[in-house]
């Protein structure tokens, strides 16, 4: 026999007490007698009662992870099988079941064993001869000290999950996906949710972009079914209304038209929670529940919070976004180097102006001005783009800054900003390689009657870098002794020639090949220069060549 | 109501119901069927001899029987509980013939009282 039927027998429906808040009761009693009278009290005290018949059934059903969960415990002392002292040795030693109270049932004979009891870790105890009003008493009390638990539990649980969130986001601010996974991850465990997504707004949908829980066929088929704002579905009621939509049971929804998802997912009580930012909904989080049981609302406050931390994290992930789209515009008309400076944080320092040693290379053309004023002018421009196109791929090639393509002139800088210790080298080897490619360019203008080859000059020294110009109009340049040297350098090269000043050479010794080409005087310059050519590696000799013939042509 | 069933305690159980005397049925079913097994495993027990036989339905019986007002009955179970818990078993099949008496007797009240009920 058993209460239940007792309970069916009385007819009566379980009385509420509204004094006391109802909990689950596991009643441990191998006499049924005393089962079926406790059972029957508790109901009439609004709680519900399971039953055991002795401690191997009561462990059981406490670790029956699929059953509702026991808030209090009587437990009887004398039973078959386990008795009273065995479970709760086994209580103690269960992580996951110690915090449970429990309250021995003894009778009057017998309190040395409540005694040994109460040292075993039992909460309290009740006299066998029950009284209804000292039941309720101790249950109550009992409830009272379980739910305290809980409550404390759950708040550290919450803490710490709130928390490694923020850690997450403080250490990926600008990875969306891992930011979006772990807001979802802690939806899902702190709301109590068997599935939950985050829905990104992308171009007129939303779609999947972080989801926990599901199982591989629910995240596929989510995945391949986006959902556009509207009535069928909670994450399209979100979009359109812009508010928390919480649905009861999918099923009794009318509206209700995402059901083949609803079918792979099996799920019946839905919260969508709109992600906004900037006024705007940019996404969902979605938290689904496979039984008919709303959230409630410390869970839905929970939801919205994890919902900001998603809005966070996407303004995060947009903003990084526009920087790089920005970046990327400066780098067509700066050069990656400076692009890069404008928008990081040490830039505006660098920008201000600070002294540093660097190579400068200045590249122009021998015979421009006669080519120009002979050619048509849509030559000439055909000619610089295709001028320009090669010796810019060759300046991110060996990763120097551009300060500026002026008609024929380009002036190109090492060192600065970004620190290079082969400076020099990368400057010369860049000349030599300009050099190289000008061999076939200026073979095609030859066969079209123009004599056009490059003159090279490098040096090396301090110079003030930074911000030249003025406001609505800067440039990023240099001012120094180096600067004006690699221009009269390159004004002095003949055709093909890589002029180096005496520092550059110094720097390069040993790794290309140059010679000295004596000492000039240069305008501005209060006494001669020692200056030294570039000799060395392929394309060389036939450029050379090249110079002398068509230095005699012209 | 007949002696082998205190008063007192028996209207506090009907009372604690709630007056609900279909569930107080019940409860006296529920007693003598278990009181039945447990005066065979008394018997069982007193049998063998084993005093660990002896313990756990004698405590059963005298739970059950002190809750449903059979005092007597309750104060016969405690004594053989208490001793064949002391390891004392000389006198046991006596105290469980006194015992199964007992259980008949409160059997013929708890049966007698729902039938005087019963005819109002």
């Amino acid at each position: 026999m058993s209460a239940a039927k007792g309970g069916a027998s009385s007819g009566s429906a379980p009385i509420h007490n509204g004094s006391s808040v109802p909990g689950r009761v596991l009643v441990v009693d191998d006499t049924p007698f005393n089962r079926q009278l406790l059972a029957r009290l508790l109901r009439g005290l609004g709680h519900e009662p399971v039953e055991a018949e002795d401690g191997r059934q009561a462990l059981a059903r406490l670790r029956d992870t699929g059953a509702p969960p026991i808030d209090v415990i009587l437990l009887d002392i004398v039973m078959p099988e386990m008795d009273g002292y065995q479970v709760l040795a086994e209580l103690r030693d269960d992580a996951a079941l110690r915090h449970l109270p429990v309250i021995v049932i003894s009778g009057v004979d017998e309190l040395d064993s409540v005694v040994r009891c109460l040292e075993m870790g039992a909460a309290d105890y009740l006299p066998k001869t029950v009284d209804p009003a000292i039941l309720k008493a101790r249950i109550t009390s009992s409830l009272a000290r379980k739910r305290l638990h809980d409550a404390e539990r759950e708040a550290v649980d919450r803490q710490a999950a709130s928390n490694e969130v923020l850690a997450i986001m403080s250490r990926s601010a600008f990875d969306l996906q891992v930011v979006l996974d772990a807001v979802v991850r802690a939806a899902v465990r702190l709301c109590r949710a068997d599935y939950g997504v985050a829905y990104v707004l992308d171009g007129d949908a939303y779609r999947v972009a972080a989801s926990a829980g599901g199982t591989p066929e629910l995240d596929a088929w989510e995945r391949d079914h986006p959902l556009r704002p509207g009535r069928d579905s909670v994450v399209g009621r979100v979009a359109l209304i812009g508010q928390v939509i919480a649905v009861d049971d999918v099923l009794a929804d009318r509206e209700y038209q995402a059901t083949p998802g609803q079918q792979v997912g099996g799920y019946r009580t839905l919260i969508g929670i709109p992600i906004e930012e900037a006024g705007a909904i940019s996404g969902v989080l979605a938290l689904t529940r496979n039984e008919v049981r709303p959230f409630g609302e410390a869970e839905r406050a929970l939801a919205i919070g994890f919902a900001e931390q998603a809005a966070i994290g996407i303004a995060n992930a947009r903003l990084l976004e526009t920087i790089e789209r920005q970046r990327g515009q400066l780098a067509r008309f700066l050069s990656p180097q400076v692009a890069q400076l404008v928008s990081s944080p040490e830039g505006e320092a660098l920008l201000a102006g600070h002294r540093r040693e660097i190579t400068a290379m200045f590249c122009d053309l021998r015979n421009f001005t006669t080519f120009s004023e002979s050619a048509e002018p849509e030559e000439v421009l055909g000619f610089l783009r295709r001028y320009h196109a090669t010796v810019g791929s060759l300046v991110v090639e060996h990763e120097g800054t551009l300060e500026h393509f002026a008609g024929d002139g380009i002036m190109v800088f090492f060192n600065d900003p970004a620190f290079q210790d082969d400076h020099a080298a990368r400057a010369v080897r860049m000349a030599m390689a300009v050099r190289e490619r000008f061999v076939d360019i200026g073979d095609e203008w030859r066969r079209r009657g123009h004599v056009l080859q490059v003159g090279i000059g490098i040096a090396t020294g301090y110079a003030t870098m930074g911000r030249i110009g003025f406001e609505g109009r800067y440039d990023y340049g240099g001012v120094g002794n180096a600067i004006i040297l690699a221009s009269r350098l390159s004004g002095e090269a003949a055709a093909g020639e890589i002029l180096l000043s005496q520092r550059t050479f110094a720097a390069v010794d040993g790794q290309v090949a140059a010679e000295p080409a004596g000492e000039r005087q240069l305008k501005g310059f209060s006494r001669p220069l020692p200056v030294f050519r570039v000799t060395g590696r392929s394309g060389e000799d036939r450029a050379v060549a090249e110079v002398a013939t068509a230095a005699e042509a012209s | 109501m007949s002696a082998p069933i205190d008063r007192a305690v028996w209207t506090n159980l009907v009372e604690m119901t709630g007056g609900d005397l279909a569930f107080v049925d019940d409860l006296v079913d529920t007693y003598l069927a278990d009181g039945e097994r447990q005066v065979a495993a008394l018997r069982d027990g007193a049998a063998s001899g084993s005093a660990d036989d002896l313990i756990r339905p004698a405590h059963s019986m005298k739970s059950s029987s002190l809750n449903v007002g059979a005092l007597g009955l309750g104060a016969l179970c405690r004594a053989l509980e208490e001793a064949a818990r002391t390891g004392k078993v000389s006198d046991a099949t006596q105290q469980v013939t006194a015992i199964a008496t007992g259980f008949e007797e409160v059997r013929s009240a708890l049966l007698a009282e729902r039938a005087e009920r019963a005819a109002g």
